[in-house]
């Protein structure tokens, strides 16, 4: 029965990057005292629909789920309903086709910035000498050429960050699934960073969802921003960002137009954090990182 | 400011100096000793060693020992990394077995020697069995720690690669508790030494332990300080070599001083 659907999705969707359909995520929770089983909906009724090289973000309340679907689009985490597909396909797991970024970057210590841009390589299989000649390329491309043969530690967050991208698109993924890139980095340096990323976007092609809960970077960023609800997650809205561009932060950002999209989004969120209830936003993430320790543990 | 080589002399003098000052004390102490039996002058002793290495005595006696204790040392990392990694691994396991592991890690490893010599006897087994026994379980602690603590963020990070098991074990697991691993190492080589000596006390042909042993009850005392001097310096020359393996793997390791 799935795989039917599958296969209808496939001829149906062939034109699109990525399509979510009624996907959700139910976490059983079992109680030990009593012995009940109780269920948590963290998200229900997720559709969307991604273009190729389309900038797609995705902005909730905290504990809305939207780590979570970045993740189970990673194929990090199991969907418990719907179904998701990339270029037609069906999502069964993790794949060199998705490429995700952390906020903590997740540079592995012990490797050179050089041999951490050629991780995803040697797991597809590429020669020494050509990992190397692309790994050099995409350090090139974020602007970090001189620290191709230092350790992560020697760098600072925004340096990490713009490594991890490099990373991502150094084993050609079609789509870049970033949870909350530059949370953890500086006002200034995210600013630069946002310059840096619409720049690589424009240049490599890439198909971006883009996770944050910063409504000016999602509304400065991306072509199209969803919002969603609190819990459980699902989209509530997806709002067009006619910015034109190339954009450049120092301008856009004074527009009235970018006010007005900002706005919008900043109303449609304020609407549905009425209706949040913070305590289970706050159980949301408990169990969002209790499945994904688990899910690496496999 | 200091120059580079001045510092790099002030170190040194910083380093040796008490060192130096304590050999001098005990080579003029002794003299002024109504009986120095107990305490020969150190140049008296250091001619006692020099003549013991000539006549090949001290190689006989130090080659036993390491011989005893790196094997002993081997058969311990040898079982305890693989033992630790699965255990680490697969944490259920753990929990089930983290009960006995503490007893028996926090048991003095010469308290059951006598168990041993009464299942091995006093030969070469129940000696180089009671190193194995000594050197496992901090080897093993630490290895477990190793591999539990490898950052969570990095192992996604390898899966949604689509990295398989295997590589991810060999990419990830195994540099991430490499730190781990390797100070049970240290450990475990400082222990081999430890329970080497009880061991050999116990009766054996030759080793350090041994000598030593066999001279204080022979009363040849100078014979017996050599004994000590050289398993003072074996100590020190087998965790110099470890730190220095230790900093080698680690060399990308924040030491904290770049800033």
């Amino acid at each position: 029965m799935a795989k039917q659907t599958s296969i209808q999705g496939a001829a149906l969707e062939t034109d699109k990057r990525i399509v979510a359909k009624d996907v959700g995520l139910v976490y059983k929770i079992r109680s030990r005292r009593k012995k009940e089983n109780r269920t948590l909906t963290a998200l229900e009724h997720v559709d969307i629909e991604v273009n190729k090289g389309e900038f797609y973000a995705l902005v909730g309340p905290s504990g809305c789920g939207k780590s979570t679907f970045l993740y189970i689009l990673a194929g990090l985490i199991k969907k418990t309903s719907g179904a998701l597909y990339i270029n037609g396909h069906e999502i069964h797991g993790p794949d060199l086709d998705r490429g995700i970024i952390m906020q903590q970057y997740a540079l592995f210590p012990w490797r050179t910035i050089r041999k951490n841009v050629e991780l995803g390589l040697e797991v597809k299989g590429v020669k020494k000498e050509e990992r190397e000649r692309i790994a050099l390329g995409f350090i090139d491309l974020v602007g970090l050429s001189e620290f191709a043969d230092r350790y992560p530690y020697e760098l600072s967050g925004g340096m990490k960050q713009r490594i991890a991208i490099a990373r991502a698109l150094a084993y050609d993924p079609d789509v870049l699934l970033m949870d909350e890139p530059f949370a953890a980095v500086d006002e200034q340096t995210r600013e630069t960073l946002h310059d840096e990323l619409l720049r690589i976007w424009e240049k490599t092609n890439k198909t971006i969802i883009f996770v944050t809960h910063s409504i000016d970077e999602a509304v400065f960023l991306a072509d199209r921003v969803a919002v969603m609800t609190p819990s459980p997650g699902s989209i509530k809205e997806v709002v067009d960002i006619n910015l034109g561009r190339p954009r450049v932060s120092g301008h856009i950002k004074s527009t009235q137009a970018f006010s007005m999209l900002r706005h919008r989004v900043w109303e449609l969120l304020q609407n549905s954090g009425e209706t949040a209830d913070a305590g289970a936003g706050a159980a949301a993430d408990f169990d969002v990182s209790e499945v994904i320790s688990e899910s690496a543990v496999l | 400011m200091e120059t580079k080589e001045q510092s790099r002399l002030f170190t040194a003098y910083q380093k040796s100096v008490v060192i130096i000052l304590v050999l001098a004390a005990w080579s003029v102490f002794p003299h002024f000793m109504k009986n120095n039996m107990f305490l020969p002058p150190f140049l008296d002793i250091m001619q006692t060693l020099w003549e013991m290495v000539r006549s090949g005595e001290m190689g006989k006696h130090l080659l036993a020992s390491l011989r005893r204790a790196g094997i002993g040392l081997a058969i311990a990392e040898a079982a305890a990394i693989p033992v630790g990694i699965g255990l680490g691994w697969f944490a259920r396991f753990e929990n089930y077995l983290d009960p006995l592991l503490t007893a028996l890690r926090n048991l003095s490893v010469l308290t059951i020697l006598p168990l041993f010599v009464l299942f091995l006897g006093i030969g070469e087994v129940s000696k180089t069995a009671i190193i194995v026994w000594g050197c496992f379980f901090p080897q093993l602690v630490n290895t477990i720690s190793g591999v539990k603590n490898v950052d969570p963020v990095l192992i996604q990070s390898a899966r949604s690669m689509g990295m398989s098991n295997f590589s991810l074990f060999q990419k990830v697991i195994l540099p991430g508790s490499m730190t781990y691993t390797l100070t049970g190492f240290r450990l475990s080589a400082s222990i081999a030494l430890l329970v080497l000596v009880g061991a050999e006390m116990l009766g054996a042909d030759f080793g350090l332990g041994h000598m030593i042993f066999h001279y204080q009850q022979a009363f040849l005392i100078k014979k017996m300080y050599c004994g000590i001097l050289v398993m003072i310096i074996v100590g020190v020359v087998v965790n110099t070599l470890i730190a220095r393996l230790e900093s080698r793997l680690t060399i990308w390791q924040d030491k904290g001083n770049a800033h």
